[in-house]
C-alpha cells in the first residue's frame, strides 16, 4: 500500500491536491482513500491531507503514521512542531519539499538520510500559490511511477471541473512541468509493509478516577490566554515598520490588525508583535504613509540570523 | 426613552490604542470577523460575558486557550440567545439574592455568524426580543456558513459563488433582510457596523451599551477564505461595501431609521465586485452584464428611497 500525506496551510490547496492525487490513482486501477484532516481550515495555519492507494481492500483508517511519501508545500512548516511535518517517517520515506534550498541542505538540517526532492519556489505572489497543489501533484506522480500523464490530466479535469477551463489549464501546465522536471526520480517511491491489527500494540492508557463535575469539568480562570499560542508560525511574509516613516497617525495600523498584534506605546509608537502576527498585511495595506513595508518571512529569518552573528561577534 | 448622552468617540484619534481581545486565536490571517470584533471589545470591556452558537468563532474559545477576558458559553447554532436568556436570569437571581453586587453585574453578549442569526437562529432571537431580554446581540456576517466551507447561507448576497452555489450565476436568492426583521420587533436598537468604519462601529456600540433591553448589531464581516481574495484587502473592501453602497451604515432607534453614514457619489457596485473571487465568474471568461447591473439597479433603488 502506498501511504502519502501532504503538509501545507490553510490557502495553499492541499486538500485539492490529495483529491486529484487520489483521483489520478483510481483511474489508474488503485482502491484510494483521500481524506484531509477534519477541522476547520484556516488561511495560513497548518494543514495536512492523506491518500492511501493499493490494489486490495483498504482496511486501514485514519492518519498516516508510517509515511511512504511527504510532500510539503510550505518549507516554512518544517519546523513548525504543530505541523508534525516529519511524524512517523522511516528509512525509505521520501519528502518533496517545495523549497529553494537543496536536497543536501535540507538532509543535513533535518539529519536524515531520506530521499530528499525538492522544486524550486517559483513565486511569493500569493494569488500563483493557489498552483502550488498542482505542482506538488504532478511531481509526486511521477515520483509514485504508476500514474500516466492521461490519468493526471483527467483527474485534474474531474477535480477542478467547477473552476473552468482557463483554471484547469494552468493547474495542467503546471502539473505537467513538474512531472518532466522530476523525471529522474521516477519510481523513487516504494510501498510501506502491510500493518496488521494483530501487530497492534494498545497505548499505555492511564485510569482516571471519577471525580465531581467541579473538579474534572474544564474550567479557565485565567484571561487572554490564547496568547500562549503562537500563530506567528503562520506568516509566509512579514510586516516591518520603517520607524523613520511612520508618523505615528491615529494608530490605523493598531485598529485595523484582526489580530491585536499591533500595540501603541505610550509614545504613539506602534509595535509588532512577531510570536502573533499572522502575515495578513492588512497594516501594510492601510498605513496612510506606507511605512510598513513587506519583505518574505524566509528573507526576514536570514536577516535575524545575520544580526544575531553581528551580536555575538 | 432616555437622553443619549454625546460621544466620546468623535474620530480616529480618540479611539482605544490598547486592545482587549487576546492575539493567537485561530481565525484566518485577514479575518473581517475577528478584526470587528476586536473593536467592539475594545469599547464594551472585560465586564462581559459571550454566548457563541456554532461557527467560525467558536473555535476561539477551545480549552485551555481563549482571547476573552471573561466567560463563554458554547451554544448549538439555533440557541445563543435562548443561552443569553439564561445567563441574563442567573446574573439577575445572583444579585437580588446579593450574592454578587450591582457592580459586579456583566453585559451578556450573544456572538453568531449569519448562518445563526439569519436562520436557524432567529426565532429563538425573535423571542428574546418578544421578551424585551436585556443583552446585546453581534451577528458577523461574512454572507455564509464559513465554519463548514462557505456553504451559502440566507445572508449570501445574489450571484455570489460558494461551495453550493457553483454555477456560473453564483447564488440565485438574495440576502435577506435581517436589519428589517430585527427591527419590525421594535428592540431598544439595531445597527449595522463594519470593521473598517472604527469610529462608526464604536459610537454605536457605546450608544448600545447605554440602553437596555434587546440590542442587535449586524457586522458585515469580509472574509478572505470565504469571498476569495488575498487577506490584505480584507479593509479595502469593507470601506468598498460603503463606499458602493451595498453595505448600508444605519441604526434604528426610537422607532426611527437613521443613516449614520451616506456615500455620497457612490461607487459603481463592480469595484466591490472585482476584488472577491466569488464573483469572478461576473467578469470572467465574459462580462456578465446583466447580471452586473441587476446587482447595480438594486442597490440604486435602496439608496433613491433613502436620498429622496
Ligand atoms: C444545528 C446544527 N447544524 C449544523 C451544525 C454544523 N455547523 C457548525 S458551524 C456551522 C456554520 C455556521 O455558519 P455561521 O453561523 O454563518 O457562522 P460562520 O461559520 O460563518 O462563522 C455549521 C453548519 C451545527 N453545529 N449545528
Ligand atoms: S500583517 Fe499586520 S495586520 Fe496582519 S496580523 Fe500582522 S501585524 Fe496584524
Ligand atoms: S499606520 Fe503607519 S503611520 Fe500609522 S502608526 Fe502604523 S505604521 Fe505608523
Ligand atoms: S472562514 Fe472567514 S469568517 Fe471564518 S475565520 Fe476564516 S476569514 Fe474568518
Amino acid at each position: 500500500m502506498y501511504r502519502i500525506r501532504f503538509h501545507g496551510r490553510g490557502g495553499q490547496g492541499m486538500k485539492t491536491a490529495s483529491r486529484i492525487l487520489g483521483t489520478a490513482l483510481f483511474l489508474e486501477g488503485y482502491e484510494i482513500q483521500d481524506a484531509p484532516r477534519y477541522g476547520a481550515e484556516r488561511r495560513g495555519a497548518p494543514i495536512f491531507a492523506y491518500v492511501r492507494a493499493d490494489k486490495k481492500t483498504i482496511n486501514e483508517r485514519g492518519i498516516i503514521t508510517r509515511p511512504d511519501l511527504i510532500i510539503v508545500a510550505d518549507d516554512s512548516l518544517i519546523p513548525v512542531p504543530a505541523a508534525g511535518v516529519l511524524a512517523g517517517i522511516v528509512e525509505h520515506t521520501v519528502l518533496l519539499i517545495n523549497s529553494d534550498e537543496s536536497e543536501q541542505t535540507w538532509q543535513h538540517r533535518l539529519n536524515i538520510r531520506n530521499k530528499i526532492i525538492t522544486l524550486p519556489v517559483e513565486t511569493e505572489d500569493r494569488a500563483e500559490l493557489r498552483f502550488i497543489g498542482a505542482t506538488c501533484t504532478g511531481a509526486a506522480s511521477r515520483l509514485l511511477g504508476i500514474i500516466s500523464l492521461a490519468s493526471l490530466e483527467q483527474a485534474i479535469k474531474d477535480e477542478l471541473a467547477e473552476l473552468g477551463p482557463q483554471i484547469i489549464d494552468k493547474n495542467i501546465h503546471k502539473a505537467k512541468q513538474a512531472y518532466e522536471k522530476v523525471a529522474p526520480n521516477e519510481n523513487c517511491v516504494s510501498q510501506g509493509s502491510e500493518i496488521t491489527a494483530g501487530k497492534y500494540l494498545p497505548p499505555d492508557w492511564i485510569d482516571l478516577p471519577f471525580e465531581a463535575a467541579h473538579i474534572s469539568a474544564p474550567n479557565v480562570w485565567a484571561s487572554a490566554t490564547s496568547m500562549k499560542v503562537n500563530t506567528g508560525v503562520w506568516r509566509t511574509l512579514r510586516p516591518i515598520i520603517d520607524y523613520e516613516r511612520c508618523n505615528k497617525c491615529w494608530w490605523v495600523c493598531s485598529t485595523f490588525c484582526p489580530d491585536s498584534a499591533i500595540t501603541v506605546d505610550e509614545s504613539g509608537q506602534p509595535h509588532i508583535d512577531y510570536d502573533h502576527c499572522k502575515g495578513c498585511m492588512i497594516c501594510v495595506a492601510q498605513c496612510p504613509p506606507h511605512a510598513i513595508e513587506t519583505i518574505s518571512e524566509q528573507e526576514a529569518a536570514a536577516q535575524d540570523k545575520l544580526k544575531e552573528e553581528e551580536t555575538t561577534s | 426613552m432616555s437622553e443619549v448622552p454625546m460621544t466620546r468617540y468623535k474620530s480616529l484619534k480618540h479611539m482605544p490604542s490598547t486592545r482587549l481581545l487576546g492575539t493567537g486565536t485561530p481565525m484566518c490571517a485577514g479575518c473581517g470577523g475577528l478584526g470587528a470584533l476586536h473593536e467592539i471589545y475594545d469599547i464594551l470591556g472585560e465586564k462581559t460575558v459571550f454566548v457563541n452558537a456554532a461557527g467560525c468563532m467558536t473555535l476561539m474559545s477551545v480549552y485551555p486557550f481563549t482571547p476573552f477576558r471573561g466567560s463563554w458559553l458554547y451554544t448549538a447554532m439555533a440557541s445563543a440567545p435562548a443561552g443569553a436568556q439564561g445567563i441574563r436570569d442567573a446574573l439577575d437571581i445572583l444579585i437580588e439574592k446579593k450574592r454578587i453586587s450591582k457592580a459586579e453585574d456583566l453585559q451578556v453578549v450573544v456572538l453568531t455568524g449569519d448562518g445563526s442569526a439569519y436562520g436557524m437562529g432567529l426565532s429563538a432571537t425573535s423571542g428574546t426580543m418578544e421578551r424585551d431580554l436585556d443583552y446585546l446581540y453581534i451577528c458577523y456576517d461574512n454572507e455564509g456558513y464559513g465554519n463548514t466551507g462557505q456553504q451559502f447561507s440566507a445572508a449570501t448576497p445574489h450571484a455570489a459563488k460558494t461551495s453550493t452555489s457553483m454555477g456560473p450565476r453564483g447564488f440565485s436568492g438574495f440576502k435577506k433582510d435581517l436589519f428589517a426583521i430585527w427591527a419590525a420587533h421594535k428592540p431598544a436598537y439595531v445597527a449595522t457596523v463594519i470593521g473598517s468604519e472604527p469610529v462608526d462601529l464604536a459610537r454605536k456600540i457605546e450608544k448600545a451599551m447605554q440602553m437596555k433591553g434587546p440590542r442587535m448589531i449586524i457586522a458585515l464581516s469580509p472574509c478572505p477564505t470565504g469571498w476569495d481574495y488575498d487577506p490584505k484587502e480584507t479593509v479595502e473592501i469593507g470601506k468598498l461595501a460603503v463606499k458602493t453602497g451595498v453595505w448600508p451604515l444605519k441604526e434604528y432607534i426610537n422607532g426611527e431609521i437613521i443613516h449614520t453614514k451616506i456615500p455620497r457619489q457612490r461607487q459603481p457596485v463592480e469595484e466591490y465586485l472585482k476584488l472577491q473571487g466569488r464573483f469572478k465568474h461576473l467578469f470572467e471568461p465574459q462580462r456578465n452584464e446583466t447580471l452586473i447591473s441587476k446587482l447595480q439597479n438594486k442597490i440604486d433603488t435602496y439608496w433613491e428611497n433613502i436620498e429622496s
